[in-house]
């Protein structure tokens, strides 16, 4: 019993040591962007130029908010979270991605229209409408969560 | 161990917040008055009190690395009962521990965290680890309890407590320059059997079955400045119960991906392509009237988004997307939106069109057959700040198509809304707002609706309201 505890903490021990020895060298990404942006979406080229994150090896204009960085975010916030979070708190995700939210993004950011801020306007209308032609696009937030609202019609 | 973990995690945040050496603090609340009057609907004067708190605490126990991150709201009806789930409700959405090393990007969490790994965007009462190895690989991991919102009927709450009592899930990436970024990720939702469920789901709509295992490849490829391409497969990899004779499941969920390739510095073209098979896609839906696996359909979309960045702080979108579902039929949306930027002047701007055709719904009426879904969409908005005084005004106009046979509209053709909000940010953190909402629409007819926002924070300094 002894032995065979022996052996395996030897073998724990030094599979940690080779697992370390796999850790990349590199330096953590910035916690925190040493500079105050300015207001409206950054495009990083503009001051980054042609250089890569050296920790992704991304370039920096993959960054650039534009309107398809923005539509399509997901892909980066799945590989790089802390790409975001060097200028987004986490709230900043929470205000559209919350499991169970009380306003709608639209309500809460009534005073920031130029949030890209899904439903906006009267949205009871337009969801009977926009359901019918992509319903995939209702499941990524209400398919699983955040649907007590939608509980109440759809039994 | 639910009720448990919230309360554990609010203890470890006062000790930990009394530990911190910097602590950030953002807190709004809301409160909106309205009345309703619509049949079919909650009648009545509604002036729900909404309160969101953020805390975030750094550098605990002096250590810069360690930090504790906080989030949640509460709400109270101060007249009828606005929320589905009661006259007083909240959520607890994050509280967690979180480790930064300087090396690596390697991190540790541990408590209510949202899992943003691969595929996996859920949150989770557990603990996650990520971190670069050599080479170009990362890898990172995840386990908890998942958190289950109510839903659907407390009989079926319980089966999606019983299923869903473990969750994991993991990634291993690889990136190079020149390439990009590529891995691979696994979820696991639920280790219980669904011994609740009928034995073929794929045939019986009443099927509960929330497990899930999903198994997906990423991308994010820039071989160069001009020109990157992301995107994610995802596939349905849970074993089917029994399924049906002579029934051909695809258990492909997903394939979502974007081109975009940026020439004569101030364009951007983006071409997507996604396509989704609706068995795969609802796996584990807690909402199957709206996401039922039975549909079986397949849905598909191509869409292309050309962006000019012209001189003077003016951007021009052109977009246009055709959407197929196989149960419905194909609609085409495009149009284009202009965004004006004066940052010297602290003013932003824009305004957009975008026209949809969409095929006809087949109704089961003698009287009205068919019914078109075709609308369009216009939308103008301006914000300014001078000095501590703040200012928006956001409106938006829809057309409908069908007014008369669409029974969604009632012989309405126009809604409108428009949202006008007055603030004032003192110098302490505080910020003051008011909004005004005028609405009309097909269904509930003319509103207004009245809101205060009061917004305090401290301590976010570059980093947040972004």
């Amino acid at each position: 019993m002894l032995k065979k505890f022996a052996l395996l903490s030897v073998a724990l021990g030094l599979g940690l040591m080779v697992a370390c020895s796999w850790i990349s060298p590199k330096g953590s990404f910035a916690p925190t962007h040493p500079q105050a942006l300015e207001q409206g979406r950054p495009t990083c080229s503009d001051c980054h130029g042609t250089d890569r994150v050296a920790s992704t090896d991304k370039t920096f204009a993959s960054f650039n908010h534009t309107e398809a960085f923005i539509s399509n975010h997901k892909i980066q916030a799945n590989q790089d979270p802390a790409t975001c979070a060097a200028c987004h708190a986490q709230s900043f995700c929470a205000d559209c991605h919350g499991g169970k939210t009380a306003l709608l993004p639209s309500t809460k950011l009534g005073n920031r229209p130029d949030r890209v801020s899904p439903h906006r306007g009267d949205y009871m209308t337009l969801h009977r409408i926009e359901g019918k032609i992509d319903p995939t696009s209702c499941f990524k937030c209400h398919g699983r969560s955040n649907n007590e609202t939608c509980t109440a019609c759809h039994r | 161990m639910k009720h448990r973990t919230p309360l554990a995690l609010l203890a470890t945040l006062v000790a930990g917040t009394a530990m911190a050496q910097d602590v950030s603090v953002s807190t709004t609340t809301i409160a909106q008055t309205w009345k309703q009057n619509t049949p079919g609907f909650s009648t009545g004067t509604f002036t729900p009190a909404t309160e969101y708190v953020g805390i975030d605490a750094v550098k605990l126990g002096g250590k810069d690395a360690l930090s504790l991150h906080f989030y949640g709201w509460g709400m109270a009806d101060l007249a009828d009962q606005s929320y589905i789930g009661g006259k007083s409700t909240g959520d607890f959405t994050y509280g967690y521990l979180q480790y930064n090393f300087a090396q690596a990007n390697a991190q540790l969490k541990a408590g209510r965290f949202s899992v943003t790994q691969g595929i996996g965007n859920e949150p989770v009462d557990g603990v996650s680890a990520s971190t670069d190895l050599r080479c170009g690989f990362t890898v990172s991991a995840f386990a908890g309890t998942p958190v289950i919102f109510k839903n659907y009927s407390n009989q079926n709450q319980s089966v999606a407590a019983s299923q869903r009592d473990f969750m994991f899930g993991g990634r291993l990436a690889w990136h190079a320059a020149k390439v990009g970024e590529i891995g691979v990720d696994y979820l696991e939702d639920g280790s219980s059997p669904a011994t609740q469920t009928a034995p073929a789901p794929a045939t019986n709509p009443t099927a509960m079955v929330y497990t899930r295992r999903l198994l997906g490849v990423d991308m994010k490829l820039t071989p160069c400045d001009s020109f990157d391409f992301s995107g994610r497969t995802v596939t349905d990899v849970a074993p089917l119960l029994a399924p049906a004779a002579g029934i051909n499941i695809s258990r492909l969920a997903e394939d979502d991906y974007t081109a975009t390739l940026k020439f004569l510095q101030t364009f951007s073209l983006a071409g997507t392509f996604v396509e989704r098979n609706l068995f795969s896609y609802f796996a584990g839906s807690t909402l199957p009237s709206l996401f039922n696996q039975n549909e079986q359909g397949m849905f598909k979309a191509t869409g292309a988004k050309l962006t000019w960045q012209a001189p003077g702080n003016l951007q021009v979108v052109g977009d246009v997307r055709r959407t197929d579902r196989e149960s419905y039929g194909t609609t085409t949306r495009g149009g284009a939106d202009l965004r004006y930027t004066l940052p010297e002047s602290h003013i932003l701007a824009g305004v957009g069109f975008h026209k949809v055709n969409a095929a006809q719904v087949q109704a089961v009426d003698l009287l009205v057959p068919a019914y078109s879904l075709s609308h369009s969409e216009a939308r103008a908005w301006i914000m300014a700040e001078k000095g501590a005084y703040s200012a928006s005004l956001d409106a938006i106009r829809l057309h409908y198509a069908d007014p008369y046979l669409n029974p969604s509209l009632n012989g309405q053709s126009i809604e409108s809304a428009i949202v006008g909000s007055v603030g004032y940010k003192a110098k302490n953190g505080a910020k003051v707002s008011g909004d005004l909402t005028l609405e009309d629409s097909p269904i509930f007819g003319k509103q207004t609706i009245a809101l205060l926002r009061l917004e305090y924070r401290f301590g976010l300094a570059g980093k947040g309201d972004k």
